[in-house]
């Protein structure tokens, strides 16, 4: 037996050894070969100290040799609508406001809004040293309105009558109907806009409808320089007549030699190579994600360094939409039953452990709305009351899930209850499964003893529609909300879809309760971008697509108060009083129960640059997949220089 | 004039097949829940641009005559069957519109071809050799030792053993690149490095996968076949083991495993879903996945008629040199 025993054992020593000598090996040589900080470069084949490195917020693009912006299927989110190009007018997020980019100023209209006269900024060049001009404005004009191949195309002419030149730095824009937001309708507010100017010496050559713009011409302070012909990562250089960009006049010369925007391809991967240091800035990802990033590697941060870590300033909202055009959802007595039957301490802690901001109303709660609406709505809604004269306002929301989340160990909650508010939300609707119960007996509903039954007298129970895999606080909150509402007694269930399906199923009404956001969505203290929507002239039959209002909500008041908001520009005196009426009358109808303001999870590493916005250093938020992530880009600082 | 009969029949099975599957695979996308125009509109809004309702009316109508999806859904099919068979022409990309189908095919089928080829061949040699082994001999240590890492291997989910693979050389041992970075020229000698450096890891994650599987359904094969009259008598006559093996084992327990590896060509037209979405690797799973994800139509029929074909042609091909290869076909 020892003799046959002893060479096996040897064996497996052997082995052990080989396989720790592999081990240790492999990490001494991995060590002994890292360059040092200045010398180390990034596999494209750039100085890593010189490349800020960006997560593509769409993965890898399928067709990289398209830049064609006007093409439908065409993704400019590889870095030309970030870094390269420019528009009309962008939007600082830190003011809430939009900002002069390739136009000099903001348009100054004739008394009816259908005449602008719309400065230019002067000095800029292309990156190929031809003159930006009127030209070029007016050159792009023509060309959407005469390529009909272009989708855009008909919904451009719908809009904007003519452009014509003044001079050199100046157009003349007039508009087919009365247009007080002309900075909204070609520039951005969010993420970007699709009127793109484009080069007239470049473009006037070719077929709009079929030219592919690569490599590009661009008017920001990058330019193309290389690219993976399978779409993983695209290399921006910084101009050398950088001075004659945009961002040069706006802001300065950005440090940032290369910014090369790059694909990881899943979570897992992306998340290894940010703790890898081979990925300064991630899109969004997960709470548990940054859980592991933040003790991977001490670098790495998110928008707040304590609870709640993410940044909460994302112009949508999060909530359960209606199909109010379907029974029993077509009763507000329903839907805000359904309302008062959700515990949101516990929905909240469920969906993203605790770390949301609380809405009550149809507005995301951002830095500049709570001061606008939310703030001053406070008092409001807590004298608001139901029909049956119920006061449904909880101001101590925060003050409670603060209380219960210090007790669970989480660091970093204030006490002092205004600050918290400040951090959690201004309040929200009580969990009174009472008064549920109340509004569903009067809504018609029956329950006795037994499961509910709807007033038709079919068993009561939901289906709401969820996103799979993509929107994850979406996806969390319904199955969040469908746990309350089961608990309550109405037996609900989520049935996630990939995205082309939930949003054929949003326009079309092909739903009764939805996780969505589209309609909930807000930057500038005008709401005139997403509550136009509410407008019952949008209303369409269910099965016929619905452009806006897929919720199919009818309310002449509402109507009536967008038709006021409609006439006026964006910075006239009554734009706030106004958009509080508006969100007035939403909570008294409840068409969505809103819920949470997004939470964005949007890592960074400072290993090679620093001064990105925080909640520290708010200079803007951490939209790097918007079209003013270049102004924030230009900020940044080498690590090394410090 | 019976092998004519026998190849005529198998041509006009093949011909209905391809038919078939072509005909379900123009409705199936289409009775199911997703508009490929709302998506597209979906994406425009996602991304924040403002159109007042009338000019979002005018963009659904204008995506609906691009991308083809006005008429009646037989005049559609009509047009589908006339394109395909005229021209093999599966129109544009509805989510990458206007790249053609057949332009984003053909970027990706050498990539997912020559990562399945090169690993399937490798796991299918190398199993079928190891597991021929330890059927013939399965006391030896060498055998059970091959055997004992197959069975190893075999069970663990794909997905944790790409993850593992992907940790430990990427990123603990930064060997190979955590995602696919391809450089250098066409046909240049740092693109095909570039290349197979890239392809390496997801190719080993394929191959200890499947590898176990050949090792297993081989060695199943020699074991039973070992014990059959044709090999006693081999044997009985006295001809050495690496004859038996050679000229009457291996010919047998081959077979099954020639056919099962035609169909595995064949499917890898589908490419390899989960490999690529974990590797980031720019091949047609990736591209069926983006197809559903988007209701892209026409990137869907392309990619999965692609696939039917092939694994209908693998078939026949099977079926039409089997007789070649088993003398009792070809004697029926």
């Amino acid at each position: 037996m020892t003799t046959t025993q002893f060479p096996k054992r040897r064996g497996r020593s052997t082995l052990m050894a080989v396989a720790l000598a592999i081990t240790l090996g492999g990490t001494m040589l991995t060590t002994a070969t890292m360059p040092s900080f200045a010398q180390q470069m990034t596999d494209v084949g750039t100085p890593r100290a010189e490349t800020l490195i960006v997560d593509m917020l769409n993965a890898r693009v399928g067709n990289p040799t398209n830049m064609n912006m006007y093409q439908q299927g065409v993704t400019i989110n590889q870095g030309y609508h970030q870094m390269a190009g420019a528009l009309l007018y962008d939007i600082d997020t830190a003011k809430g406001s939009q900002i002069p980019d390739l136009a000099a100023e903001m348009p100054v209209a004739n008394a009816d809004f259908t005449v602008f006269k719309v400065a230019l900024r002067q000095g800029l060049t292309w990156s190929d040293g031809q003159p930006f001009s009127a030209d070029d404005v007016v050159f792009t004009d023509q060309m959407i309105r005469n390529t009909p191949a272009l989708s855009y195309s008909s919904a451009y002419a719908a809009q904007i009558a003519s452009v014509t030149k003044v001079d050199d730095n100046t157009v003349e824009i007039t508009t087919t109907k009365p247009t007080p937001r002309l900075a909204i309708v070609l520039g951005s507010v969010i993420y970007g806009n699709p009127f793109h100017v484009v080069p007239k010496h470049v473009w006037e050559k070719e077929d709009a409808a079929t030219f592919t713009n690569f490599p590009p011409v661009t008017i920001s302070a990058y330019k193309y320089k290389d690219s993976d012909p399978n779409g993983t990562w695209f290399l921006w250089e910084k101009r050398e007549d950088w001075q004659n960009s945009d961002v040069g006049q706006i802001v300065g010369e950005p440090a940032a030699k290369y910014v090369l925007f790059r694909s990881y391809g899943t979570e897992e991967r992306r998340v290894l190579a940010m703790a890898a240091n081979d990925i300064d800035i991630l899109t969004d990802i997960s709470p548990e994600s940054l859980d592991i990033l933040r003790s991977q590697n001490p670098k790495i941060h998110a928008w707040f360094n304590d609870f709640p870590y993410a940044n909460l300033d994302d112009p949508c909202e999060r909530g359960m939409h209606f199909n109010t055009s379907k029974a029993p959802y077509d009763d507000a007595k329903t839907r805000w039953a359904l309302a008062l039957a959700i515990n949101a301490e516990q929905a909240s802690i469920a969906t993203f452990s605790g770390m949301l901001r609380a809405s009550p109303i149809a507005i995301p709660p951002t830095t500049v709305l709570m001061d606008t609406y939310h703030k001053p709505m406070a008092q409001w809604l807590a004298e608001f009351t139901l029909e049956d004269g119920y006061k449904p306002f909880d101001p101590d929301y925060a003050v409670r899930l603060g209380e219960r989340l210090r007790s669970e160990g989480a660091a970093g909650i204030p006490e002092d209850p205004e600050a918290l508010r400040n951090l959690l939300g201004v309040g929200w609707w009580k969990h009174d499964p009472e008064e549920a119960t109340k509004l569903l007996k009067a809504a018609g509903f029956t329950n006795d003893g037994g499961p509910w039954l709807k007033p038709d007298g079919t068993p009561f129970t939901i289906n709401i529609l969820a996103p799979a895999d993509f929107e994850v606080e979406s996806q969390r909150l319904a199955f969040a909300v469908a746990n309350e509402w089961t608990q309550f007694g109405v037996p609900t269930q989520v049935q996630q879809m990939q995205a082309g399906a939930f949003f054929t199923a949003e326009n079309t009404g092909d739903y009764e309760v939805g996780s969505y956001w589209g309609s909930s969505c807000a930057i500038t203290p005008d709401l005139f971008v997403r509550m136009e929507g509410w407008h019952k002239d949008y209303v369409r039959d269910n099965g016929t697509p619905a452009s806006s209002n897929q919720g199919r909500y009818v309310d002449d008041e509402l109507s009536a108060l967008i038709d006021k908001l409609r006439a006026i520009p964006a910075d006239d005196p009554q734009i706030v009083p106004l958009g509080t009426d508006i969100l007035k009358e939403l909570v008294q109808g409840l068409p969505v129960i809103e819920m949470f303001g997004t939470s964005k999870f949007v890592p960074v590493n400072e290993t090679y640059w620093t001064n990105y916005p925080s909640a520290e250093n708010y200079y803007e938020g951490p939209w790097w997949w918007w079209s003013n992530f270049k102004f924030i880009a230009a900020k940044l600082k080498p690590a090394a220089a410090q | 004039m019976n092998l004519l009969r026998y190849i005529a029949g198998r041509l006009v099975v093949y011909i209905l097949v391809v038919i078939f599957a072509l005909t379900v695979l123009f409705f199936v996308p289409r009775l199911g829940p997703t508009d490929p125009v709302e998506a597209m509109l979906a994406k425009v809004a996602s991304q924040g641009a403002y159109m007042d309702a009338a000019q979002v009316d005018a963009l659904r109508q204008s995506l609906a005559d691009t991308f083809g999806l006005d008429g009646s859904l037989w005049d559609q099919y009509g047009a589908f069957i006339k394109r395909i068979v005229l021209t093999a022409d599966f129109g544009p990309s509805l989510s990458m519109y206007p790249t053609p189908v057949m332009e984003l095919i053909r970027n990706a089928l050498p990539w997912t071809f020559g990562l399945l080829l090169t690993s399937t061949l490798i796991a299918w040699v190398l199993g079928n050799f190891v597991g021929l082994l330890s059927g013939w001999k399965p006391n030896s240590t060498s055998s059970r030792v091959m055997e004992g890492i197959a069975i190893c291997l075999y069970p663990i989910p794909y997905y944790i053993l790409a993850l593992l693979l992907s940790i430990l050389f990427s990123y603990i041992w930064k060997i190979f690149p955590l995602t696919t970075t391809i450089r250098g020229a066409p046909w240049s000698w740092e693109l095909i490095t570039s290349v197979v450096w890239n392809s390496f890891l997801p190719a080993m994650s394929i191959v200890i996968v499947v590898f176990g599987w050949w090792v297993i359904s081989v060695k199943a094969q020699t074991t039973a076949l070992k014990e059959e009259e044709f090999v006693r008598y081999a044997r009985l006559k006295g001809l050495g083991d690496a004859r038996i093996l050679s000229r009457y084992v291996l010919p047998n327990a081959i077979l099954p495993q020639i056919t099962f590896l035609a169909l595995q060509i064949g499917l890898m037209f589908n490419g390899s879903l989960i490999t690529e979405i974990l590797f980031d690797y720019p091949g047609l799973g990736l591209l069926i996945y983006t197809a559903v994800l988007q209701g892209d139509f026409n990137l869907l029929m392309g990619t999965i008629s692609l696939s039917v074909i092939a694994v209908a042609t693998a078939t026949m091909i099977i079926d039409l040199i089997y007789p070649l290869l088993d003398p009792r076909i070809r004697h029926r």
